[in-house]
């Protein structure tokens, strides 16, 4: 270790090796760890050079670690020397560096750090892997509010730079967040559904038939033949309580060949489905899946405060807001509510005027049988209508589920009905031909769910690598 | 006034030819060919009961003149009163007029329905629960066919047991449509009880008392302008002085309300309304370290008999 600076690589003739020599005592520090309490201690933390700026004899860095930043000191003295501190500077920004420091307690807060009480005086600063000069984009550029943008005249970064360049993109503390909570609606999803007694099963992708329709649907090679991408798990879980699993959810990719560019659709999404038997009525299933959805927004509510925080500095929006027990009104309800406020109930539905019982998360039941899949149970009450609903977040559909038909001869009809082949759902047929039970079911995309709960306006910031009729990349 | 006249049209004869007459209309007989009847009426004996029925009639109108100006002195009395003249025995006089609209009138006092259900939605915070709307759910449930529903806000962390089981069991399994009113209410973070009803255009009503009258006047009691203003007072006096007065005040409300309660069997007169509620209501929720006086407590009694203030009583518990 030469001066107590360096890069971790040799060259040797023309190979650059990256060698590391540890210290396996070592122990690095969570840059959120870095508080009043660590005063004056020595610590060595890990993290990326986020800024530099040097003047005269001192360098100002912030290190940054996923959320998390902390101011940084290295001023010529005793641990540091000129030459030093100039290294230090002219780390290129994004590279990951290892420091160790004293923490001392500042006597004025550090307002553009998280650790606002404390700064680090380093004594040692090696770097562990180089990032190139010129970044694709900056990421305080990619931070900053579109209206702070506008008001102060600072760049800010569009959509399809930042998608370009993913991997930068998502080390921004909002992208942090953004998808720190998605993993959480899933945690959630999962430890729900199972709580209530669900069980968790993988449905195949490669499929033979399309299950919602020819019309959006991927084909793929298949041998000498070929096969389709499944749309939804739909057959699937079915299947499966035909085969006695009685209350089942699969988390899986869902793959739709619609050529739609809008704010809320991808060609490829992450579906989370339930399927469930019921004893006497449907509404035994709506129930559940309200019930689910609700446990997810009050875990979301509970464990990812930060994280919702964080994302509303950059997105400002209202809190989401609920009833347990879920408000649920029947469909043409909805339309005569619209209908009194002289709205027209356009093709997204759009249905923020339920503005009387201040949620931002209702159920419309009972939809009219023509505008739903050919395998949607009608309404024995009113044969125009059908036992399907709708679940709604802010206005936007998030979920479309219905008690299913479980008797073959019904539903060979209901599919001759829609013009649908026969031939090609043979198998789907054939699975209520030996006793099934009366079930129903729904499922949700979890990068709308991300998006709408979080109050943003377009799913691609809530999707990682965002597939759409016109990305394919990353 | 002599009038401008007109040169005969059809000659001096008088004879009108044949086929100038229109066939659609029926022939009258001339009434202008009788020898008497170019002379102006003049007056001839008239008929002795004919003057008796006259002479009558003036009497009848003579003496309708003076009840007239005999009601206008005494309605000018009553509009400018005595400072002592004690309105409160007025009431005694006041008709019975029980609770017993019919559904058919929920449509003409809350607008035509336009396919949804109509839907009145009550906001109240769970640490303040407004006992007074719940006694009046109940009284409504008796009289129209509502959809209850209770629910909790996202903005409320925890609410107690008994509060969500406010309503009771709740018996979902008709369709909404085939309810008359719906009653839902929402747990919520909010400062005072707020009201919002499925039209568009309202905008919230807050405070109990507010909600409270607008929930009574569901029941379309009738009452007199004198009552319904002495109701309205009774109501602000319960939420304002006994709910949320000082001590002073509840003492001051007591006396009053138990000098009424001695000529009355209720606050606003021969039956019960909004006032006794709202009052009954705000003594439940309240301390009253002096003890209650007697009228007053034979009035709860009474309140406590029946069945919409009982299960209230068994919320509190």
């Amino acid at each position: 270790e030469n001066n107590g600076y360096s890069l971790g690589s040799e060259q040797d003739n023309q190979h650059t090796k990256i060698t590391f020599s540890f210290d396996t005592d070592r122990v690095l520090v969570r840059i959120n760890d870095l508080t009043v309490e660590k005063a004056d201690e020595v610590v060595w933390v890990r993290g990326r050079i986020h800024t530099s700026r040097a003047k005269g004899k001192q360098c100002f860095l912030v290190l940054r670690q996923q959320q998390f930043n902390v101011q940084a000191l290295v001023a010529v003295g005793d641990h540091a020397s000129k030459q030093m501190v100039k290294f230090a500077a002219n780390i290129n920004k994004e590279s990951i560096v290892d420091v160790e420091g004293i923490v001392r307690k500042v006597h004025q807060k550090i307002g553009g750090c998280t650790q606002q009480d404390v700064e680090l005086h380093v004594q040692r600063i090696y770097v562990i892997s180089l990032a190139e000069p010129r970044l694709p984009l900056q990421l305080d550029d990619a931070v900053r509010a579109e209206v702070e943008g506008e008001e102060e005249g600072r760049a800010t970064v569009n959509q399809d730079t930042r998608l370009d360049n993913r991997v930068i993109d998502l080390r921004t503390c909002t992208s942090q967040a953004v998808f720190h909570l998605q993993s959480g609606i899933c945690q959630l999803f999962r430890e729900t559904l199972l709580h209530k007694g669900f069980v968790e099963i993988q449905t195949p992708k490669i499929i033979s038939a399309p299950s919602e329709g020819g019309a959006n649907v991927f084909t793929v090679s298949y041998f000498k033949s070929s096969a389709y991408l499944a749309q939804s798990p739909q057959l699937y879980k079915q299947m499966c309580i035909c085969a006695d699993f009685e209350k089942v959810f699969c988390i899986g990719p869902v793959f739709r060949a619609e050529d739609s560019n809008t704010h809320r659709h991808l060609t490829e999404f992450v579906g989370l489905d339930i399927e469930m038997a019921f004893n006497y009525h449907y509404h035994e299933v709506v129930d559940e899946i309200a019930d689910t959805l609700v446990q997810i927004f009050k875990g979301l509510q509970e464990r990812f405060q930060t994280e919702i925080l964080t994302v509303n500095k950059q997105f400002p929006c209202e809190p989401f807001k609920f009833l347990e027990p879920t408000l649920r009104l029947e469909y043409r309800e909805a339309l005569a509510m619209l209908r009194e406020a002289g709205v027209e109930m356009g093709d997204e539905d759009d249905l923020r005027y339920i503005h009387i019982y201040d949620t931002d998360f209702y159920i419309l039941d009972k939809y009219p049988l023509a505008v739903r899949p050919f395998y949607t149970m009608p309404d024995p009450g009113n044969p125009k209508n059908s036992n399907s609903y709708d679940m709604f977040m802010r206005g936007e559909e998030i979920l479309s589920g219905a008690q299913r038909i479980h008797d073959p001869e019904l539903l060979t009809e209901r599919a001759q009905h829609h013009g649908v082949d026969l031939e090609k759902i043979k198998a789907y047929i054939d699975s209520f031909r030996f006793g099934a039970p009366p079930h129903a079911g729904g499922g949700i995309g979890l990068e709308r769910v991300t998006m709408l709960y979080l109050g943003l306006s377009n799913v691609r910031q809530t999707s990682m690598f965002p597939r759409d009729p016109k990305r394919l990349t990353p | 006034m002599p009038m401008y006249k007109v040169r005969s049209f059809h000659g001096a004869s008088g004879a009108v030819r044949a086929e100038h007459f229109p066939i659609c209309m029926y022939r009258l007989q001339n009434l202008h060919r009788g020898p008497a009847a170019t002379a102006p009426p003049h007056q001839e004996e008239v008929d002795p009961s004919l003057l008796a029925l006259e002479s009558r009639q003036e009497e009848i109108l003579k003496r309708l003149y003076e009840l007239k100006t005999a009601v206008d002195g005494l309605s000018k009395m009553i509009q400018t009163p005595d400072a002592d003249f004690d309105v409160t025995n007025i009431i005694q006089a006041d008709e019975y007029a029980p609770l017993t609209a019919s559904a058919a009138d929920l449509d003409s006092m809350l607008g035509k329905d336009y396919g949804a259900l109509k839907d009145i939605v009550i906001n109240a915070n769970p640490s303040q629960p407004p006992l007074s709307l719940l006694v009046l759910h109940s009284l409504l449930c008796e009289r129209y066919k509502i959809l209850s529903a209770v629910h909790t806000h996202s903005s409320v962390k925890c609410v107690p047991e008994n509060l969500l089981k406010c309503f009771g069991e709740q018996n979902r399994k008709q369709s909404r449509h085939e309810y008359k009113l719906g009653f839902t209410l929402i747990w919520k973070n909010v400062p005072k009880p707020q009201m919002k009803f499925s039209i568009q255009t309202m905008c919230p009503i807050e405070g109990e008392g507010n909600i409270a009258r607008f929930l009574f006047s569901l029941f379309d009691q009738k009452h007199n302008a004198v009552t319904s203003t002495l109701i309205d007072s009774w109501v602000d006096t319960a939420i304002f002085q006994l709910k949320e007065g000082s001590s002073k005040e509840k003492a001051a409300v007591l006396r009053s309300m138990n000098t009424t309660l001695g000529k009355t069997p209720w606050l606003g007169g021969n039956e019960l309304t909004v006032a006794d509620i709202v009052a009954w209501c705000a003594l439940q929720q309240t301390s009253c370290s002096n003890g209650v006086p007697a009228n007053v407590q034979k009035w709860m009694k009474s309140c406590e008999n029946l069945a919409p203030f009982n299960s209230a009583l068994k919320l509190l518990q």
